[in-house]
């Protein structure tokens, strides 16, 4: 294919409006003879002045036609499709251990990251099924998916109550106690 | 390591609280006032006919020097309190001023014009009697003093003793004047009452006698009282029995000549005791031979001893005040006659002649809020064309000084008695007309839809317009130079602020005299003088209505309580305008032990107030049906308890249905051993927010919050140090349970005690490390709650967790109190007077019993301090920087409208206001935000957003056109 001019617009460029001195030009043209564009240097390319009819690729078109005998090969993928949110369990409990328990806003957006994607994909239930409606251990597969979920949320849960975000403890709600009516009415000091 | 950690956990907390005030926040918000103390002695600076001075010396112990244009302190000097500083006697002359101080201890001098001392002489023992000024050859070398066994005469340079000279016959006869007239020698003048008079001559040189007469006068019995020195040495005496005046030449005569007033065609009013009035003008030379005789409250005779014969000048009757004042070398006598009833004249009159003197009249108009002149103090001068004229600083019964020009302007008025505050309340300024119509809105019952919508708008349209207003103010002002700008505060234009940082300071002195102040620029708004209160009366100020019920004003009550007889008087008022209410107190025939005020209010929003009388009965302000039929009603649960620390007795009472009362408990604490000081309950305005604490493993601790609880502080009679003790008891007032006791051994007082929330702070020295310590005792309920929802005394099975800890405070302490929030939330700061006149915001988390000596990871979570014994003081802590209130006595703290905030007022000699941010202001921007900045970096970024948007259109165009 030949590559188009270094300093020139594109290959098929449609031409813009050039000097105000110079005469007008045509506001558009296609050039359809791709190779005998203005560049010099293209046609000295020594790349051979070979011209191509219109349409034609040089890239070969992939064979599109649907292998039959791949059957297991859309199992392993659907595998992978349910199998995904365990296999990331090791990798959030690396993170886990990494970003520590303290309060601040690095490990505050890995918890929420934690917590958010189990919660997205549980969300997005359906459209799994959808994926993995072709394989025959649908149910199975989606059993697995759902498990690794819960596995995650449950860990990030967990990494939530390590952290202490989750109001566990009586402290967490000593705001919320009013203060006590008092009955009696009592008042007096010293004799004036 | 363990070290390092303390240091960084101390660096943390103490930078945390760091809660200085920046340079340009000076005055901002705070304001001081200094005060001198009711007037004793005053001398205007004469030195120089433009001087600008005048000296005081007053009951408070205090020595200081007023500007008389702007009556703003030039100097002072604040001596001891008691006895001790007290201000025996002043003498001026040129620019020395001569005091006598600490009954004859001390003998200072003062440069006027600075204010430093020039010498201080330490004299020998004995009750000073008198001093005066010793002069020779018309100049005034030597001041002489007068005790009751010596007399010594000092120089005026250096204070160095000339000599000393025991008085002869000092066990019989009182010594009480002495003399000097300008010649060679001193006279000591003494008596020995209703029976004769003593007069001992001094030669100045060397102190020796030289003459000694003894003067038959049995009728004299104070000299001082009654006696004046006229003329060439003549004493003149004025006595009621005999109704006459007595005549004596000390230097000469041994017989004193009897005049009968009746034979000047004079008399004296019943029952009034003559007074005799003199002027020295030039120490170094003898008295004049005018003198004013004072012979009934409003009658005053100008006369003059001529040749031995008193010949009357001029008769003034009626006449309230005389003075007599020098102008060059005349002396002119100046006389305050009443006018009408709220005005007084003054005309001056010339002291030779007894002429008045043309175009000298001043008019002096009394305050009705005041109180009657009292005392009179005159500056003359001459003018140009040699006529006199003059200024005059009177003082009233309230202790005011005003200080009026002629022909009647008042060029400043002082108000002494606020120095000397006895208790104060704080409270919310009223709303304006239009936020008070918006609020009444609510407060009424609908009636119907329209006329609500109606109402709603024209109120809306009323903000509207004072916001238009206030807007247009706003404008108009900022064109004017900021130095004309004032905010004048008056009774008109007070109204709550935003955040009700704003409020009405009502003070009650000690004189009567009550004040309310506007707590933002220190104005007095209005003053109220009570002519009857006695000297020695207690004061309770209690506010019955708040602001907040709009069409009804607001009230506060007074009880005041004369300790002589027990009887007690109300005076009921408004805060805001000072104004005595026309709600009639009741008469109050039985002597009164306590007041109690209760949260039930009357149909018209008024708190109720409970008196106690001797009887144990109660009666009850207002007292309309509809109180009664509540107090009946709740009167299974009201109590109150007395401490009577004459018998060392507490007693708890319960109130029955017919307003009689129940004894329910006593608790007796041996009179011969200890005696109550201070009893402390907590405050009723005060909110706790968090019922616990939260521990390191986040478990919660919960608190003792017994509204019930109080204080009892005892001390031990026996003050040897090693057996001296202070006692502290935790007491249930309901039901006389004694919830904690402690005893400190080897200290004692006097003890200065906080209680509030769950904890009782106080201070007392240690004799036994000679020291002043501070204890903490913090009560808490323990991990569980026995009741969330009610607290009542007298269902609590369980006592609570006491937690105790005491540290070292480097200073003693003047006053001690806590600051107070309107929710509570806020960390809590002690305010603590000390008595260099600082005050220090101490946080309270540096005085908790639960601070660790070993730092465990719990601890650190929970932010607890590691046990430090010493207690630090940190200058940035003090928050009245260099404002220093001189005898601060006690600390009043008011919420505010923001939580973060709280109101502070101290007073002593001095009134301090300011504000406090314990959490720092967490709530509002902080007075250095950047508003520039920030809203031109917000312009900046939407006209950014605005060209950008727009060029990216453009670009998009083009690229879509490529």
């Amino acid at each position: 294919m030949a590559s188009p001019g270094g300093q020139g617009g594109g290959g098929g460029t449609v031409s813009t409006r050039g000097g105000a001195g110079g005469a007008r030009r045509m506001k558009w043209a296609l050039e359809l003879s791709l190779g005998n564009s203005r560049g010099r240097g293209d046609r000295q390319g020594g790349q051979g002045d070979m011209v191509y009819p219109i349409g034609y690729s040089e890239k070969p078109v992939p064979d599109t036609s649907i292998q039959e005998t791949d059957k297991n090969l859309v199992e392993k993928r659907c595998w992978d499709v349910a199998l995904g949110p365990l296999k990331q369990i090791p990798m959030n409990l690396f993170i886990m251990y990494m970003s520590g328990n303290t309060i601040s806003i690095f490990p505050i957006m890995m918890v929420c990251m934690m917590a958010w994607r189990p919660i997205q994909a549980l969300m997005s239930m359906s459209a799994t099924f959808k994926l993995l409606e072709s394989s025959s251990q649908q149910w199975l597969q989606g059993l697995v998916y759902l498990v690794g979920n819960l596995l995650g949320s449950a860990l990030a849960i967990y990494k939530c109550q390590s952290m202490g975000l989750l109001p566990t403890h009586s402290s967490d709600w000593l705001a919320f106690i009013e203060p006590p009516l008092r009955i009696e009415i009592m008042g007096g000091g010293m004799v004036l | 390591m363990a070290n390092l950690t303390i240091i960084c956990v101390n660096f943390l907390v103490l930078y945390s609280c760091v809660a200085a005030v920046f340079e340009d926040q000076v005055g901002k918000f705070d304001w001081r006032q200094q005060y001198v103390g009711k007037v004793r002695f005053a001398h205007f600076d004469m030195q120089m006919q433009a001087s600008k001075k005048v000296i005081l010396a007053t009951e408070k112990n205090v020595f200081a020097s007023i500007n008389t244009r702007t009556g703003e302190l030039y100097w002072r000097h604040v001596d001891m309190v008691g006895p001790e500083g007290n201000i025996d006697a002043l003498l001026m002359h040129g620019q020395d001023a001569v005091l006598v101080g600490g009954d004859g201890r001390l003998l200072r001098s003062w440069d006027v014009n600075i204010g430093g001392l020039n010498w201080e002489i330490v004299l020998d023992h004995g009750s000073f009697q008198s001093t005066c000024f010793v002069g020779q050859h018309d100049t005034v070398k030597y001041v002489a003093v007068l005790k009751k066994a010596a007399i010594s005469v000092h120089y005026l340079s250096n204070g160095h003793q000339k000599w000393i000279e025991n008085l002869p016959e000092s066990d019989t006869v009182q010594y009480q004047s002495v003399y000097s007239g300008g010649d060679a020698e001193v006279y000591a003048l003494g008596v020995v009452p209703h029976s004769h008079l003593a007069i001992v001559a001094y030669s100045v040189d060397d102190g020796e006698i030289t003459k000694q007469v003894s003067v038959e006068a049995p009728w004299l019995s104070n000299i001082q009282a009654s006696c004046a020195m006229v003329d060439q040495g003549v004493l003149m005496c004025a006595d009621t029995t005999t109704s006459s005046l007595y005549m004596l030449d000390v230097r000469t005569q041994s017989q004193m000549t009897q005049i009968p007033l009746q034979s000047l065609g004079l008399d004296i009013a019943p029952d009034f005791k003559p007074v005799l009035v003199s002027t020295q003008p030039n120490p170094a030379r003898p008295p004049n031979s005018e003198f004013f005789l004072q012979l009934g409250p409003d009658h005053h005779l100008l006369l003059k001893l001529n040749d031995g014969e008193i010949v009357t000048l001029r008769d003034f009757k009626p006449a309230l005040l005389v003075s007599f004042a020098a102008a060059g070398e005349k002396t002119i006598a100046a006389v305050m006659t009443p006018k009408n009833l709220t005005a007084c004249s003054v005309n001056l009159f010339s002291a030779d002649s007894g002429r008045r003197l043309l175009d000298t009249t001043l008019i002096f108009n009394t305050d009705p809020n005041g109180g009657k002149p009292e005392k009179l103090y005159v500056q003359a001068f001459l003018k140009k064309d040699d006529s006199v004229g003059y200024r005059a600083m009177v003082q009233t019964e309230d202790h005011t000084l005003t200080f009026v020009q002629q022909p009647g302007r008042v060029v400043w008025t002082r108000e002494e008695a606020l120095s000397d505050v006895v208790t104060m309340e704080m409270v919310d300024l009223p709303l304006t007309g239009a936020q008070a119509e918006l609020e009444g809105e609510f407060g009424k019952k609908a009636d119907g839809l329209l006329s609500m919508v109606l109402k709603r708008l024209s109120s809306q349209l009323i903000l509207l317009q004072s916001w238009i207003g206030h807007l247009w103010k706003l404008f108009y002002d900022a064109r004017k130079p900021r130095s004309q700008v004032k905010n004048e505060v008056s009774i008109e234009n007070l109204s709550r602020d935003e955040f009700n940082l704003q409020k009405m300071m009502v003070m009650v002195t000690a004189s009567g005299k009550l004040f309310g102040i506007d707590s933002k620029t220190g104005t007095i708004v209005w003053k109220h003088y009570l002519d009857s209160v006695p000297s020695n009366a207690a004061f309770m100020l209690m506010v019955q209505r708040t602001t907040a019920h709009f069409p009804h004003p607001p009230q506060c009550t007074l009880l005041i309580k004369d300790k002589d007889t027990g009887l007690a008087t109300l005076h009921v008022f408004n805060p805001i305008f000072g104004k005595k209410s026309h709600i009639t107190p009741p008469t109050l025939p039985q002597p009164i032990l306590q007041s109690l005020m209760l949260p039930l209010i009357d149909q018209d929003y008024a708190k109720v107030l409970l008196l106690v009388d001797d009887q144990y009965k109660v009666s009850a302000f207002p007292s309309t049906k509809n109180v009664l039929q509540q107090l009946q009603e709740m009167s299974t649960s009201i109590f109150f308890y007395l401490v009577d620390n004459s018998q060392g007795r507490l007693s708890g009472y319960r109130l029955r249905t017919d307003l009689s009362t129940e004894l329910i408990w006593e608790v007796f604490m041996p009179a011969e051993v200890q005696k109550v000081v201070t009893v402390k309950g907590k405050r009723p305005n005060e909110h706790v927010h968090s019922q616990g604490r939260v521990m390191g493993d986040r478990s919660v601790l919960y608190k003792y919050l017994n509204p019930n609880l109080l204080a009892v502080v005892t001390e031990s009679t026996d003050m040897h140090p090693e057996r001296s003790f202070v006692g502290i008891l935790l007491i249930d007032g309901v039901t006389g349970r004694i919830i904690h006791e402690a005893v400190q051994r080897k200290t004692r007082g006097p003890v200065h005690l906080v209680h509030s929330e769950n904890w009782v702070v106080y201070e007392y020295w240690s004799t036994k490390s000679r020291r002043n310590e501070f204890s903490v005792i913090e009560l808490y309920e323990g991990m569980e709650l026995y009741n969330s929802t009610v607290f009542s005394s007298l269902d609590r099975p369980h006592l609570p967790q006491v937690l105790q800890q005491s540290y070292i405070f480097p200073s003693s302490i003047s006053t001690l109190e806590a600051t107070l929030t309107e929710k509570g939330i806020t960390s809590r700061h002690l305010l603590i007077g000390l008595p260099s006149g600082a005050i220090l915001s101490l946080p309270k988390m540096f005085l908790d019993p639960r601070r660790p000596e070993i730092i465990s990871d719990q601890s650190r979570e929970e932010n607890l301090i590691p046990y430090a014994p010493e207690m630090p003081i940190r200058t940035e802590w003090f928050i009245n920087y260099n404002q220093t209130v001189a005898r601060v006595r006690g600390i009043f703290t008011a919420p505010s409208g923001l939580e973060s905030t709280c109101l502070v007022v101290a007073y002593g000699l001095d009134i301090y206001q300011t504000r406090v941010y314990p959490s720092k202001q967490f709530d509002v921007l902080k007075d250095d935000y950047d508003y520039m900045l920030i809203s031109s970096v917000l312009f900046a970024l939407f006209f950014a957003t605005m060209i950008s948007k727009r060029l990216a259109e453009v670009k998009l165009l083009n690229r879509a056109w490529r």
